[in-house]
């Protein structure tokens, strides 16, 4: 491929503004008239309220409203319409401690936060249930009275005939396997500001990762039209999956303000976003993993519960994309799925990187080595042996188009020195080394049965160019890779392209970024723009040249017949095109990526994944048998990239996700007591700091296969997916121990060296 | 209750009528406008709010606005000379180390108190630099590189 611009890694174009302070994020926004919105949300993990008196809060000068459940729409809203499971404030029932309540508009932040102190609640508490399992039981507290019970939600998959293939396996592990709540910890909070104008439409500026399928949200949960509604994104501080489906809050301002007349804005505070911005859905998986002693894996079953939470919000789709990589990462021929999403009285999970595979990826691939393990083969050469080709179609149809997946394991062994360490102890320290492989969508998927993106262009008399596409822009870099593509199709340079995304009047209709689709989708989209525009701009260079169109040469900005050495400005060529010919050169371009032939939920349900990204991940490990710390030493993350568009961003992406793998793995967990969470703050709730981090070596692999933008798939979740299985298998090599529960903290370690004799003082 | 408060805050003398129990932080953002400083905990923890006071960085969250009375503050505003970036912001962009951007401002002014007082740092000095300032997109590395990078260029620039 002859490109100017695409692989190269450029500085990202709003790399400026952000070290400068200049960029402005919504809660940086101020507007005229702003009220102060706070949120009354439960101190009970499940009651029924039984009064509520606003009256002191309403008298309190300054504040300028109250509501309460009797002031709000009474439908109620979930990610999926028929799913809907909860109200925008509580009515009768509290589920979880952080369930809206009521809420305040007034003139401050001091003010409001006074008047929720003013409202008075009376609950009568009712039981409450935290574990999956209990949840499950029979007599078990219902979250939902209801309903009949609390499992919520259920995915079955079946492929080939696994009782029958295990009953003819060599060799048969199994286990339970334990994931818990995690947060996503975005450095900008979750916040919002609803305005209604003279026309009464709603304008809702937010920090979202969907602004369009939000907007359709907010609009069904206040009944009103979605005409009615827009929605404004600015510079965002983090996604990671957080800011795709509604928070409460922008339904909650919108009635504020509507009540007020005035803007309101809601911010959480860190605390908030720690107990009610939702979180990873933790699951307990039960995994049986069956192979011929040739090494051939031939069946698989898994039962996974997932923790909803109080509420549905993603849970049931996350549910259901397991079973699509539990399905695609080998080729297994006989699968047995089942999935159950289990209410309990915590904060609901939601979407979050990864999106239901790392939980998976950590039992299936832990659970790989231990049948490595009976089988006396190394980990390595019976996943080399397992590993999906491209062209391959697996048992659940997923059309694996490209795949690097070979490639992916031999970069991450040889980078760790796999032959050198593996299985190899100096008797001086307890370093091991581990690896494991995962499977994620490069491009979203055609869940909603379509999956499609749009991309405008316009050229300005002045030479500059913009983009008016919907890939947002969370931090990921979706904005830098966008004008990459254009420039590379149009022939300008990457300074000449403003890119705008923010505004659902101004953007074409999208799902909205997650699902590592941007690149994918949106790119594809922009692609097709820059060609649009690319051939309006040949057309009128050479008319104004009077050249052929094809000799037309575009490169960085100028515009020259091939062979000439007059070059001219893009400037001068829209300035002739408007000025002489009145008429203005643009482009559009869209993709639309149908559900193929073949398409049905229980064969062959994976084809609604557009194409696959493949990756391995080794890591070095020190295990402290003092102390139970596991210490990183270093990760070689070699994920596939198909076609890598901006080399620094793809590291960045990769190393970002590593760096919230690590944290997954070994220290973060959202703890509890009586249902309320003890570590609200980043002093109690870990996250790695600098001083945390390994050493990390991001490998772009490329392959070719997918039609993707140039070859691009997504590369924003992978590197999250594989970490921690890599780490628990590290552990092991290193100690002989096995983990079947995340966080690996230094109690779960010391206690498993405890229980196999391995601790300091120990038997062994 | 208001008191008066002298602040010069990136060279532009400040006189506010404050309430006493503000912090330095609602003071440079809300008071006085600057919102490039940011707010990602109110609690010390994260470092977003990271601003020069008399040239030794603080947590601007932790600090009541007159405590700073008197005395001269810099904020991510103060260091670009108009469009000309500051060695350690030109290496944060060249070398990729932001993404989300909101823990950059506390990182970029962390760098530069780091770089003044130690312009050579060891690995370890950098990391002990910016314990403080938590980040959740990047995982650090290339922030690492931008901090030896923003060494190079401040060199660079001194022997000139």
């Amino acid at each position: 491929m002859n490109t100017c611009v695409i692989g190269r890694g450029l500085p990202r174009i709003d790399s400026v503004p952000k070290v400068t302070g200049e960029a402005q994020y919504t809660v940086d926004l101020k507007m005229p008239g702003m009220l102060s919105g706070k949120i009354l949300r439960s101190p009970q993990p499940h009651a029924l309220i039984t009064s509520i008196d606003t009256s002191a809060a309403k008298n309190l000068a300054g504040v300028q409203a109250v509501i309460t459940a009797r002031d709000v729409p009474d439908g109620q809203f979930s990610f999926y319409a028929h799913l809907a499971d909860k109200n925008i404030l509580c009515t009768t029932r509290v589920r979880y401690v952080g369930d809206e309540v009521a809420a305040v508009a007034a003139i401050d932040d001091d003010t409001a936060e006074e008047a929720l102190s003013l409202i008075k609640v009376e609950y009568e508490p009712l039981p409450a249930v935290y574990d999956v399992e209990e949840a499950m039981q029979p007599g078990s507290p219902l979250v939902h009275p209801e309903k009949e019970g609390n499992v919520t939600w259920t995915v079955q998959r079946l492929f080939g005939d696994p009782d029958k293939a295990f009953a003819e396996c060599d060799v048969v592990v199994e286990g339970k396997y334990v994931t818990h709540q995690v947060a996503h910890t975005c450095m900008e909070v979750s916040n919002c500001i609803a305005k209604w104008d003279a026309k009464d439409r709603l304008t809702i500026w937010t920090n979202t990762q969907a602004p369009h399928t939000q907007r359709q949200e907010v609009a069904r949960v206040l009944g009103i039209s979605k005409r009615n509604v827009r929605v404004i994104n600015s510079y965002m501080g983090g996604g990671f999956g957080s800011k795709l489906v509604m928070d409460m809050k922008l339904p909650i301002a919108a009635i504020l303000s509507r009540n007020t007349g005035r803007p309101v804005r809601i911010v959480n505070t860190r605390a908030e976003e720690f107990t009610t911005s939702k979180t990873r859905y933790p699951y307990t998986m039960y995994l049986k993993t069956g192979a011929t002693k040739d090494g051939r894996i031939v069946a698989r079953d898994l039962k996974l519960i997932g923790d909803a939470g109080a509420y549905h919000d993603k849970g049931p789709a996350t549910i259901n994309f397991s079973s699509m990589m539990f399905g695609t990462l080998y080729n297994v021929p006989n699968i047995r799925f089942e999935g159950l999403l289990v209410y309990t009285n915590k904060e609901m999970g939601t979407a979050f990187r990864g999106f239901g595979n790392p939980q998976v990826s950590f039992a299936t691939e832990t659970q790989l080595d231990e049948l490595a393990e009976k089988l006396g083969m190394d980990p390595v050469e019976l996943r080399l042996k397992n590993s999906n080709e491209a062209g391959m179609e697996t048992s659940c149809g997923a059309d694996v188009c490209g795949c690097g997946m070979g490639e992916c394991i031999t970069a991450a062994a040889d980078g760790i020195g796999w032959n050198e360490k593996r299985g190899k102890k100096d008797g001086k320290t307890l370093r091991g080394v581990g690896l494991a492989n995962m499977v994620h969508t490069g491009g979203g998927g055609r869940f909603y049965g379509f999956n499609s993106a749009e991309a405008f262009v316009k050229l300005s008399d002045d030479g500059t160019v913009t983009l008016i596409t919907s890939a947002l822009e969370m931090g990921q870099g979706a904005h830098t890779t966008m004008a990459q593509i254009l420039a590379e199709e149009l022939g300008v340079r990457l300074s000449d392209i403003n890119v705008l995304s923010n505004d659902t009047d101004l953007t074409p209709y999208d799902l909205g970024s997650w699902g590592s689709r941007a690149t994918f989708m949106n790119g594809n989209a922009v692609l097709a723009a820059g060609r649009d525009a690319r051939r309006v701009v040949g057309e009128a260079a050479a008319e104004m040249l009077e050249a052929d169109v094809m000799e037309i040469v575009v490169e960085e900005g100028k515009v020259w017949v091939r062979g000439s050495d007059e070059k001219h400005d893009l400037a001068e060529i829209v300035e002739h095109a408007v000025n002489v010919h009145g008429s203005p050169l643009s482009g559009t371009g869209e993709f639309i990526d149908t559900l193929p032939e073949g398409y049905t939920v229980p064969t062959a349900f994976a084809k609604n994944i557009p194409c696959f990204s493949f990756g391995t991940q080794a890591a070095e490990v020190e295990v402290d048998i003092e102390t139970g710390q596991v210490h990183v030493i270093r990760v070689i993350a070699a994920h596939e990239t198909g076609t890598t568009i901006n080399q620094t961003m793809a590291e960045g992406q990769i190393e970002g996700a590593v760096v919230q793998g690590i944290g997954y793995a070994l220290v973060e967990e959202l703890v509890r007591a009586d249902g309320k969470i003890l570590n609200d703050s980043f002093l109690d709730y870990k996250i790695l700091n600098i001083g945390d981090v390994p050493e990390i070596t991001a490998v772009c692999i490329e392959s070719i296969g997918t039609n993707g933008p140039y070859g691009a798939k997504g590369i924003g979740e992978p590197g999250l997916v594989p970490t921690a299985p890599a780490i628990a298998n590290a552990v092991f090599d290193a100690v002989g121990v096995r983990f079947y529960e995340l966080p690996m903290t230094p109690e779960r370690v010391l206690k498993a060296l405890k229980e196999s004799g391995r601790s300091e003082g120990g038997s062994s | 209750m208001k008191r008066e408060l002298h602040i010069t805050v990136n060279g532009d003398a400040h006189h506010l009528l404050v309430d006493e129990r503000r912090t330095l932080l609602e003071v440079v953002r809300d008071d006085i406008g600057l919102t490039g400083t940011k707010n990602g905990c109110g609690a010390g923890e994260c470092g977003a709010c990271t601003v020069l006071l008399d040239n030794e960085p603080v947590n601007s969250c932790l600090v009541l606005a007159h405590e700073a009375d008197g005395q001269a503050v810099v904020t991510i505003e103060g260091l670009a000379k108009g469009t000309v970036l500051h060695p350690v912001q030109e290496a944060f962009v060249e070398q990729g180390a932001t993404q989300c951007g909101f823990c950059t401002p506390g990182m970029v002014i962390s760098t530069k108190a780091l770089l003044d007082r130690t312009p050579d740092p060891t690995r370890e000095e950098i990391l002990k630099g910016l314990r403080g300032n938590l980040c959740r997109c990047t995982g650090y590395l290339k922030i690492i590189d931008a901090v030896e990078a923003a060494k190079c260029l401040l060199r660079e620039e001194g022997a000139e």
